[in-house]
């Protein structure tokens, strides 16, 4: 099927049909914070200021904080309820190197073991893609093999073509979803031109460079060079506003919570950058600061690649952006030291 | 003066007098400085001073070990003070170079002010009493006062008062009102509306404890989040258990914050953490006439006992 | 190497992984004054009937309202009368384990991890030395292996504690003393007044009993500091890193590979371990462990 097209004036009735099917999440601003908001049907202002969010859309997969099964006790014993269905979600405006770091992340929840929350609501989510057109100075995804124009990791694709989205169906759930809207238009070659152009143009906004060629060798090859790692590490301060916000970190922690003879097991956001994320009750294999900062960026790098041949990372920037000390992980990798190594080997083998 | 603060900070190192120097050097971003934390005295050459240097560095002081030579603003200086008070550096261990602060502009308030994200922006200079932002081959003005941090606009101590080098002509308080904005606003709302207000602010945290971790007061090895035994706070960013923390973590700081801002300025969602922290510093001032960082022998506060205590139960 | 295939645990409660299954205490020993056994069964009959692990496994037993922490079987899986777990208490989760009785209900999810290769024992001489707390996989296998009895050469144990108050599964360690076909020998690092067996730190007095190497393999389990002081000793005696193996412990809460927090490198020991030999320990990334 081919692309179709819709007027950003009409956007507000496409959502409000996705509506009826769908909770529909929009970018959202509060106290000047964007985020994927449920779409209250009200307007389509974001249109004029969204660039990209704060929290990253892995909140819809992976929420900072969420239910896994509450359990009573009764004469009987222990009963364990497992949490209501979720809603079907549908996220408007999701950029490319989020919507790619969901299908990054999607390996750790599929491995040997499926996870049924994430699962759940990721086989049943539709994403609507946005292309960027005002990539932010911090953003590098064009060095991850991420295109800010485009995505094979969306439903739907959308380009900006002026007072007009493009629409391109990517899945069969994107074809099924433009083949039941109503009020699209047709396309013209002419808007095609201009949305290949425009895809190429964001594509060359995007400054920030790293070579990613080779890197996990190189970080695991330098991996016991303490001094390296301890001066990169000297400025952090191990909170944990990157990997919190980070679209391709996806650590969390299970915690119960008890009243009186019923609880709840919750599962939350956690990050390898706190002290006591792997302390044990006699000791902490990660107690010093630059152990816990190598370990960040080696797993993105090296690790996780390792295990299911990508980079967890996507260039999206927000760990550049929003770090309190301008922690830059791009300058990091641009300054990994040439180690040879007796190791010679660049991941472990089993 | 950042000419002299990089010859001084090398000379500093090669005379073998410190072995750390904590500065700002630029960062990676435009309009931003970051720590730079170095033994190599080739390094100092990137030192910098300008109106973007927001870190409050004495948060590092707790994490290096050996003598340092450190920059420091006036709040930054009183933080560095407050340790010393708390016995957690020795003041021979420092050579403390202070900075004379006219201001650190806060680049959130220009954005709002120019409608523009900061990577938008082509310049933003200071100009005396103005700052001068270009943007698209367009020139803007804004009055100082109205592009710099709050707790700047509120800041008692703009010059270091504890200090071995002084970098520059010191400079007075710039006492604007408009500091307090936020705070006269929750102090005109009932008990009600303050709680639904923080409720709405809360929910947004994520438990990054980037607030914690950016104060130089927070320098716990286990802080009491992270206890288990008993579980003080439940480790989830529910919003009531959120402003458990908060509220724990100013009570901890009493006495000890000063108001140095880099809470409320690390916060990624936002939330305005210095209505608390501001609060708590004028309460400690009112009830006890103490304010932290001001005088290096002076114990600290909240754990020191004197006879004539106000309590009754103290005696 | 010679581990065993990693494979998913087929017993889900519900379909959902992190869903325990409800399991009842039926007897708790007092192994020394901070550790003790807990014996218990599935309240599913079909489920008590039909579970089934290898030695080296181990479970996520959850205090509901407490939390969920990471025990081995310390059964084996050749006495499935009732399964078996040991804790010491040291924390949060630990502590709330110590206060039930018997009768009540935690959950369980499991079998999870790799276990010891049988296949890669089978025919061989076998070197177990254990430390304290740490005896309570090996047992598991042990007994696993004192039920096949046929399927394997000579059997070696060293086990040692700090003081003779601290030995635990003081009823196994009577059992393997009177077992003609173990070479057994138990030691303290600081005796008492009724203590007539060996004095000295395990990695010493694995050193003097001097187990050969040939056609062996030596199955270390115990607190770190005695592993690494082991490894050494067993290098000594000729044993090569594929012929030693050991369990490694992390701070776990999925137990399944996902959470994230149990890595070395690039293995999660939840999932790639705990077993593991010497071997790929060397070849680890990280020396994080």
């Amino acid at each position: 099927m081919t692309s179709k097209k819709v007027t950003k004036r009409d956007v507000i009735k496409l959502l409000n049909q996705w509506r009826q099917e769908f909770a529909v999440f929009v970018p959202s601003i509060e106290s000047g914070v964007a985020t994927m908001a449920r779409w209250e049907g009200k307007d389509t202002s974001f249109l004029d200021w969204y660039r990209n969010t704060v929290i990253p859309p892995k909140a819809n997969f992976l929420p900072p904080m969420e239910e896994m099964f509450r359990f009573r006790k009764d004469r009987e014993g222990y009963n364990i309820e497992l949490p209501p269905d979720g809603e079907k979600q549908l996220i408007f405006g999701i950029r490319p190197c989020d919507a790619r770091a969901l299908a990054i992340i999607d390996a750790n929840f599929r491995d040997l073991y499926q996870d049924p929350y994430y699962l759940s609501r990721r086989n049943s989510a539709v994403l609507v893609g946005l292309g960027c057109t005002n990539p932010h100075d911090s953003c590098f995804c064009t060095s991850l093999g991420v295109s800010p124009g485009e995505s094979a990791d969306v439903d739907l694709m959308l380009t900006d073509i002026g007072d007009e989205f493009l629409l391109e169906p990517i899945s069969a759930a994107g074809k099924e979803l433009i083949a039941r809207s109503r009020g699209l238009k047709e396309v013209t070659k002419d808007d095609e031109t201009r949305a290949k152009e425009i895809k190429e143009t964001s594509y060359n906004k995007v400054t920030r460079k790293i070579n990613a060629e080779g890197i996990g060798a190189k970080l695991l090859a330098g991996f016991d060079d303490q001094d390296y790692w301890e001066k990169v590490a000297a400025k952090c301060i191990s909170c944990g506003i990157c990997t919190l916000l980070c679209p391709t970190c996806y650590c969390f922690d299970i915690n119960d919570e008890l009243t009186k003879q019923q609880g709840t097991r919750f599962r939350s956001w956690d990050s390898c950058a706190f002290p006591i994320y792997t302390k044990m009750p006699m000791e902490n294999p990660r107690q010093e600061k630059w152990r816990r900062v190598r370990q960040k960026v080696c797993h993105k790098f090296g690790f996780y690649p390792t295990n299911f041949n990508v980079i967890a990372c996507t260039g999206c920037g927000r760990c550049i952006r929003l770090c309190p000390v301008n922690w830059d992980i791009t300058q990091v990798l641009e300054s990994v030291p040439l180690i040879e190594t007796k190791r010679g080997k660049a991941s472990n083998t089993l | 003066m950042e000419q002299r603060l990089r010859s001084k900070t090398r000379a500093l190192l090669e005379q073998g007098k410190v072995d750390w120097i904590i500065g700002f050097e630029p960062g990676s971003l435009k309009f931003t400085t970051t720590p730079l934390i170095t033994k190599d005295k080739n390094d100092t050459d990137r030192l910098v001073i300008n109106p973007f240097i927001v870190n409050n560095l004495a948060n590092f002081l707790t994490q290096v070990k050996g003598r340092v030579g450190i920059v420091v603003k006036g709040c930054d200086s009183r933080s560095v003070v407050s340790l010393i008070q708390d016995n957690k550096v020795a003041r021979e261990d420092l050579v403390i170079l202070g900075i004379p602060c006219t201001g650190v502009i806060d680049l959130s308030k220009i954005e709002k002010l120019v409608g523009k994200d900061r990577d938008e922006l082509n310049d933003i200079a200071r100009e005396g009493d103005k700052v001068i932002i270009r943007v698209n081959g367009k020139k803007k003005e804004f009055p100082t006062t109205q592009t710099l941090f709050d707790n700047c606009l509120a800041c008692e101590l703009p010059t270091p008062q504890e200090y071995d080098i002084l970098l520059g002509e010191p400079s007075s308080p710039i006492a604007n009102p408009a500091a307090q904005e936020g705070i006269k606003k929750l102090k005109q709302m009932t008990p009600e509306q303050r709680w639904i207000f923080w409720e709405g602010e809360l929910s947004r945290c994520i438990r990054c404890y980037a607030c914690r971790n950016v104060c130089p007061a927070c320098f716990c090895q286990r802080c009491f989040v992270e206890e288990t035994e008993p579980q003080w706070v439940f480790p989830a960013p529910r919003w009531q258990d959120n402003l458990i923390f908060q509220i724990t973590r100013n009570i901890h700081v009493a006495g000890r914050c000063t108001d140095c801002g880099e809470c409320e300025r690390a916060c990624p969602v936002n939330i305005p953490l210095r209505s608390l922290t501001r609060e708590m510093y004028d309460i400690v001032g009112e009830l006890f006439q103490f304010k932290a960082g001001m005088d290096k022998d002076a114990p600290p506060l909240m754990t020191h006992y004197e006879e004539k205590e106000a309590e009754d139960f103290f005696r | 190497m010679t581990t065993t295939n990693i494979r998913p645990s087929k017993f889900l409660a519900q379909d959902n992984v992190y869903l325990p299954h409800i399991a009842v205490i039926e007897r708790i020993i007092e192994e020394t004054p901070g550790i003790r056994t807990l014996h218990f069964n599935f309240k599913d009959g079909k489920l008590k009937k039909e579970f089934s692990f290898e030695s080296g496994q181990f479970g996520e037993y959850s205090i509901f309202g407490i939390g969920e922490a990471p025990f081995c079987i310390s059964s084996s899986p050749t006495r499935r009368h009732h399964l078996e777990f040991t804790a010491q208490r040291v924390g949060r989760v630990t502590n709330a384990l110590h206060r039930l009785g018997v009768g009540a209900e935690i959950g369980f999810r499991g079998p999870y991890g790799n276990s010891f290769p049988l296949d890669f024992l089978k025919d061989k001489n076998l070197v177990f030395v254990g430390g304290g707390i740490g005896l309570a996989p090996l047992r598991s296998l042990i007994w696993n292996v004192i039920d096949n009895r046929d399927k394997y050469k000579n059997i070696a144990l060293v086990y040692g504690a700090r003081s003779p108050a601290d030995l635990c599964f003081k009823y196994d360690l009577d059992a393997w003393g009177k077992d003609k076909t173990i070479k057994f020998v138990t030691t303290v690092d600081r005796g008492d007044a009724s203590w007539t067996g060996r004095v000295g730190v395990v990695p010493k007095i694995l050193e003097e009993v001097a187990p050969s190497a040939k056609n062996a393999v030596a199955i270390v389990c115990g607190p770190p500091i005695m592993i690494r002081f082991t490894f050494p000793v067993l290098e000594k005696l000729g044993f090569t890193p594929e012929q030693m193996l050991t369990t490694l412990e992390k701070r776990m809460k999925c137990g399944i590979g996902k959470c994230g927090r149990c890595n070395i490198g690039n293995i999660y020991v939840c999932r790639d371990g705990p077993v593991f030999s010497y071997e790929q320990i060397k070849s680890f990334v990280s020396s994080e462990y």
